[in-house]
């Protein structure tokens, strides 16, 4: 075969660049172009909002057991061991405010957000993959359907506005976990844990964290869509995109939960 | 040969595609004319698959033409590709039923968009007699995980006929099954054929489906459509490469 031109000469780039570096940067550049098709489409007709209302109910209603269960095990086992060496430094009394700034703040939306990742983020990616292999995807298309618009964009609407929800409800979950641990030990009531939790909470604590939930649901969803769409090499890599949404979307949420700090020390909030 | 079908609906030229240094499709041609129905027969992995997919606008390809009634695939926007491919239909080779998604939802969903005009009493008869024709009325409530291989087929093929298209493209509708469900759905594609006045593009490998279905043959090899006639006149060429699809008889 003759070797146009075009084909020999090699980019500068190219030669110092090893290739996984170069492969990083194209994907984050096509994720980065899928974010802004997802923008696109979203603003324009025909909205599919019976398809999100659908997609709502399954990321955030069925979610609700597992995120419930996982917020009530940190809340009590968050209290119990913090316990301890609060007692020791004769700061028990302390114990609310700590349980409810800790909760609220960080570990309720980052825990949750994990676990979201791994159930909802696979979920999709190997949904969508399994729909682009199975030619489901190609279907749609010929059917005069927008398939980015019917699937993609239908679930990153549903994990924004859901994981925020099902952060909000795990906090309070979690919450009732601390207060089950401290009714252990002493008789406090639910009234004067509860007082004490929102008397050390401010507008600073709680708005941050209800920001960086959306950004997290966000890039659950964008992820887990991302993957499963562009997924190929048959079932293998139906698996292999489930796992690689997993992977990224919960080296995302660290990276934002990293971002958010930042900027709220910078806007003051800390 | 041309003389007994309508004016040419689907004109391929010199079509060209490749994926990256492979180059699949190298000087493609074919003319489809109306109420004609035509076979393309070719090994695993020659291109049969890709050039039906080229036609419908689902890959671009590098060089050459597609015209579909008349319109140059490659120079539709997402709008006019939409109301072309409302008049093709397409039955995948994997069936590609929405498996999140009933048997009456499967056939709803392509009237979504193209149907918006009908009532739903209309969708509704509209869906009943598609799966009346393919013989699965009883099966419009299940799932499509419930459904065996040859009525997945037939469904798929109902799904894409429920826009009354005047262009049915197969993609191996008869791979994957046995001979005798393989038979029914030649049979059936025949009778979707007469009763809607369809034509077609059917890729198979299936001789008895060829036989059956097609006016004309055409055999791909190395990206060019190296021969084409009837059945009968490709089953008596002396061509070696031609004759190795037909011993299989």
């Amino acid at each position: 075969m003759i070797m146009s031109p075009r084909n020999t000469i090699q980019h500068p780039s190219s030669s110092w660049m090893s290739p996984k570096v170069k492969e990083f940067f194209n994907e984050a550049g096509e994720i980065a172009q899928f974010a802004g098709r997802f923008f696109r489409e979203v603003m324009l007709p025909p909205y599919e909002i019976k398809e999100a209302i659908r997609q709502s109910y399954r990321i955030g209603y069925l979610s609700l057991p597992l995120v419930g269960i996982t917020a009530f095990i940190i809340g009590l086992v968050l209290t119990l061991q913090s316990r301890p060496t609060l007692v020791e430094f004769g700061a028990e009394a302390w114990l609310p405010s700590m349980v409810g700034i800790s909760i609220i703040r960080e570990i309720g939306p980052v825990i949750i957000a994990l676990i979201c990742a791994g159930k909802i983020g696979s979920s999709i990616g190997a949904e969508l993959g399994s729909m682009k292999v199975t030619e489901q995807i190609d279907a749609m298309e010929v059917g005069g359907t927008n398939p980015f618009k019917y699937i993609v964009v239908t679930r990153i609407v549903s994990t924004t506005l859901m994981i925020p929800i099902l952060i909000f409800i795990g906090d309070a979950i979690a919450l009732y976990g601390g207060f089950l641990a401290v009714k252990i030990n002493t008789s406090v009531s639910a009234t004067l844990f509860f007082h004490q939790v929102f008397n050390s909470l401010t507008f600073s604590d709680a708005i941050p964290a209800i920001i960086k939930s959306y950004f997290f649901g966000f890039a659950i969803g964008l992820i887990g869509c991302y993957k499963g769409y562009n997924s190929k090499k048959g079932t293998e890599g139906v698996g292999r995109s489930a796992n690689s949404a997993v992977v990224i979307a919960s080296l995302l949420v660290f990276i934002i939960d990293l971002m958010a700090v930042q900027i709220t020390q910078f806007l003051g909030f800390l | 040969m041309s003389s007994e079908y309508g004016e040419p609906i689907i004109e391929i030229t010199h079509l060209e595609k490749s994926f990256g240094d492979n180059q699949v499709l190298t000087d493609f041609n074919l003319t489809i004319r109306r109420g004609e129905n035509v076979v393309v027969l070719g090994k695993s992995g020659c291109g049969k698959s890709v050039l039906i997919k080229c036609i419908v606008g689902l890959l671009n390809y590098q060089g050459g033409s597609i015209k579909v009634f008349g319109k140059e695939i490659a120079e539709l926007n997402q709008h006019a590709l939409d109301e072309l491919r409302a008049r093709i239909g397409f039955v995948f080779q994997s069936s590609a039923l929405y498996d999140s998604m009933t048997v009456r939802e499967n056939l709803e969903f392509s009237l979504r968009r193209h149907g918006k005009h009908k009532t739903k009493e209309e969708v509704k008869m509209l869906v009943e007699e598609m799966l009346t024709n393919v013989g699965l009325l009883h099966a419009i409530d299940l799932m499509p995980s419930e459904l065996s291989g040859g009525m997945r087929k037939r469904i798929g093929l109902a799904r894409s006929l429920v826009l009354k298209p005047e262009i049915v493209l197969y993609d191996e509708p008869t791979t994957g099954l046995d001979p005798i469900t393989a038979k029914e759905i030649s049979n059936l594609m025949l009778l979707m054929q007469q009763k809607y006045n369809t034509s077609s593009i059917i890729i198979s490998h299936d001789m008895h489906c060829a036989q059956l279905t097609a006016n004309r043959l055409t055999v791909m090899i190395d990206g060019i459509n190296y021969a084409q006639g009837t059945f009968n006149e490709l089953s008596s060429m002396t061509d070696p490469k031609v004759h190795a699809f037909f011993e299989t008889i």
